[in-house]
């Protein structure tokens, strides 16, 4: 926040938030007005603020699991991938291909939920109703899928470290084929709704600009780096979970603005349905679980795993101290990051283009204030 | 109701038979599995030391020679290397990294206690270079009180986690444009991450004076 | 004239409805009448615990190992004991489930070597008390009987 401005008749500081809905939860953000044009923003933000980290200092490895869940609560697989695999990587353990392929479905299925989260209520902060209904019908499907595997839809827990803890039930290929089957079409559906409507483009084309650069120095990472062209994903740059098996593209933008970034977003929604199809078609046969005792007890160390979430690199920084308790976990929460370039892409925006511009971010206040 | 799963904080349930309360750690004595270390509980002995080697690159070498005795350690660990630095030298350290080894992304700064060591903070800041598809973490440790110098002049991205790292360690950052809590409430007391800080703990006056209950526990 | 007749018929609007209409097939509606019928959960939906018994002989499965307290992170399981002096085994005396705690991860089943306890399709686990939340054993071994509605 520049200095205050309390006497100042030409500039006004509202508050928008943290009820606002359009803020997508909890965040508060106190704008800096002159007029309409928004000078200066200050986030408030850790009113959901659970100290997860704090819990995982005193949970066993295995016990931490569900909680990583509920920091992103939208991309719960993710996030229980993302630790999964950092926990494996202090053991030095792999988990074997049927896990990983099964694993790449599930996480690339969570991706398009995400997505189809965001984007409904993306066009509910601009203003179209329609599409949200559409983008949680076809969500209701792959919750479905997730239920049938492991018994919940939203904070699933559904991998274990090593592995998985269920076996694929009878159908879920057949499922998942159907789910890609019926939601390609439903993609080019929701484009024709908003991909060329003229509200839609005014609304975003030029708004919130942050470029490759400035992407890089703020230490944005997702859609919102990609967008700016910068062809940068970490399934391709430093693959896992056998992601280099498969054949994808990256989208990436131009513009660097907001309706580019959706557009990636559209863009990575058929791509995840081609690397699903992709895994589908070949998932191995084996066991599931590798080579991980009762106990989880890595050997002093610490590393840093990352993952390619829907908001952006996730990354798990655990320590351990040859115990059964991690001795530090440290999230690096997409959002969080994403949201501190907040204030340098709202800055001559106008107050309506802030709402455009929290919603293009894609923040989930569970995973921002942790 | 303390819900620790450390071993004293264990629930105790009655015990009539042979088995006495363990601690979660001694759970798969019982049953060792395959391929589980044997969950010895008898001494308590010191965990053994990262088992990290040298990082052997021209990277590491360059930094070697101009740093010269300000970089401590040069290592990696399983596969991902890591450099310890003095922590007047950091800045130096990390300007070099992004200006001239293109590591041009910092993805994540934070901290870890040690609450036993004499310098017990150890800040962690992990970068990752677009050019080199490479990460690299950089370490500098440092004791209580003592202000680290801000990332902020060199990386945008290292402000808001500053703060954080602020609000749960109280590690100060001299320089920074900004330093205050970021997740906590601002009066808040205490630092949530360091180790002496239980996970029941909270600011009882906080919660009092803003919440109006006498404990949220 | 074309238009006019148009018009006059309500051509567009008929053509609406009958976009309307034909997505009137009970295969598109996704409305549940909820308290009238339930919804058909998955089979490994993970709700409410259940302690089973053994169907033959009516006792319980468990064997009172603790290993589902031990794998709750939440802690909120306790499992009461004593050995029988004939038998030479553990035989369970209570069992306490803290339902408002729990985050149904499923680890405690996972645990559970006898497939004792176990996390059922049942999903009706209001309660007007905070301690109707908390299940002993002989709740958790019949189950929730949440109220049933007709209309």
């Amino acid at each position: 926040m520049p200095e205050t401005t309390f006497l100042d008749a030409n500039e006004l500081v509202i508050n928008m938030g943290p009820q606002h809905p359009s803020t997508h939860g909890v965040l508060r953000v106190i704008l800096k007005l002159d007029g309409e044009k928004v000078l200066g923003t200050e986030c408030v933000i850790g009113y959901l603020h659970r100290g997860v980290e704090k819990i995982g200092e005193n949970r066993t490895y295995q016990m931490f699991a569900p909680y990583v869940d509920r920091m992103d609560y939208v991309a719960a697989v993710s996030n229980g991938l993302g630790y999964c695999l950092a926990v494996e990587k202090l053991l030095n353990v792999e988990a074997p291909p049927r896990a990983q392929a099964v694993r790449v479905i599930l996480t690339e299925l969570n991706r398009i939920t995400s997505h189809l989260l965001w984007l409904g209520t993306h066009a509910l902060d601009i203003g179209a109703i329609t599409p949200v209904f559409y983008c949680f019908r076809e969500r209701e499907e792959a919750l479905k899928i997730f239920e049938n595997y492991c018994g919940a839809r939203l904070t699933t827990h559904a991998f274990r470290i090593g592995g998985l803890q269920y076996e694929l039930y009878d159908g879920f290929e057949q499922e998942v084929r159907a789910f890609c089957d019926m939601f390609l079409p439903k993609v080019d559906e929701y484009e024709e709704l908003l991909t060329h409507n003229r509200i839609w483009v005014q609304r975003l084309k030029g708004v919130g600009i942050l470029t490759g650069e400035e992407c890089k120095e703020y230490g944005v990472t997702g859609p919102v780096l990609r967008a700016a062209g910068v062809k940068w994903d970490l399934r391709k740059a430093q693959p896992y979970s056998g992601y280099e098996q498969y054949e994808f593209d990256i989208p990436t933008g131009q513009n660097a603005d907001t309706y580019d970034r959706y557009l990636v977003r559209m863009q990575e929604m058929r791509q995840s349905i081609r690397i699903i199809r992709q895994a589908v078609e070949k998932i191995p046969t084996g066991p599931i679980m590798g080579k991980v005792g009762k106990v989880v007890k890595p050997p002093t160390g610490e590393a840093y795993v990352s993952i390619e979430a829907p908001k952006g690199e996730l990354g798990y920084f655990v320590v351990s101290d040859n115990s059964t308790q991690p001795y530090r976990v440290r999230v690096r929460p997409p959002s969080f990051i994403n949201l501190q370039a907040l204030d340098r892409m709202v800055r001559g925006a106008l107050v309506a283009d802030v709402v455009a511009i929290i919603g293009t971010l894609d923040i989930v206040l569970g995973e921002v204030d942790r | 109701m303390a819900d620790e799963p450390k071993p004293e904080g264990a629930p105790a349930p009655a015990d009539a038979g042979g088995q006495a309360p363990q601690p979660p750690a001694a759970k798969p004595a019982a049953k060792p599995a395959a391929g589980a270390a044997p969950a010895g509980h008898a001494p308590p002995k010191p965990p053994p030391p990262m088992a990290s080697t040298p990082w052997e690159s021209d990277l590491a070498k360059e930094i070697r020679e101009r740093f010269g005795d300000a970089v401590l350690e040069c290592s990696s660990y399983l596969g991902q290397n890591f450099l310890v630095a003095r922590p007047e030298a950091l800045i130096p350290i990390l300007e070099f990294l992004k200006l001239e080894a293109d590591y041009d992304y910092l993805v994540d700064l934070t901290a870890v206690d040690y609450p036993k060591k004499p310098e017990r903070f150890e800040v962690t800041y992990i970068l990752y270079s677009f050019a080199r598809n490479d990460r690299v973490r950089v370490k500098t440790t440092l004791a209580d009180g003592v202000q680290a110098a801000t990332a902020t002049t060199v990386y945008a991205a290292a402000n808001w986690l500053e703060r954080e790292v602020f609000d749960m360690f109280g590690i100060q950052f001299d320089g920074h444009p900004d330093m205050r809590r970021i997740l906590l409430p601002e009066e808040w007391e205490g630092y949530p991450l360091r180790k002496e800080y239980s996970i029941v703990q909270q600011d009882d006056r906080w919660v009092k004076e803003n919440l109006g209950i006498e404990s949220g526990q | 004239m074309g238009k006019f007749l148009r018009t006059v018929f309500l051509v567009d609007l008929l053509q609406g409805l009958w976009v309307t209409f034909r997505n009137q097939r009970p295969k598109y509606i996704y409305t549940e009448q909820y308290p009238a019928e339930r919804p058909k959960v998955a089979e490994r939906y993970r709700g409410a615990p259940r302690l089973n018994i053994n169907p033959d002989n009516g006792e319980t499965l468990c064997i009172a190992c603790n290993l589902c307290a031990l794998a709750c992170p939440e802690n909120l399981i306790v499992v009461g004991s004593e050995r029988n002096e004939q038998t030479r085994r553990k035989e369970l005396t209570y069992f306490t489930y803290d339902i408002s705690r729990c985050m149904f991860c499923g680890l405690c089943e996972d645990a559970c070597p006898v497939d004792a306890l176990e996390l059922t399709q049942d999903f009706e686990l209001a309660s007007y008390t905070r301690e109707g939340a908390i299940w002993d054993r002989q709740m958790l071994e019949e189950g929730p009987r949440p109220t049933q509605y007709r209309c």
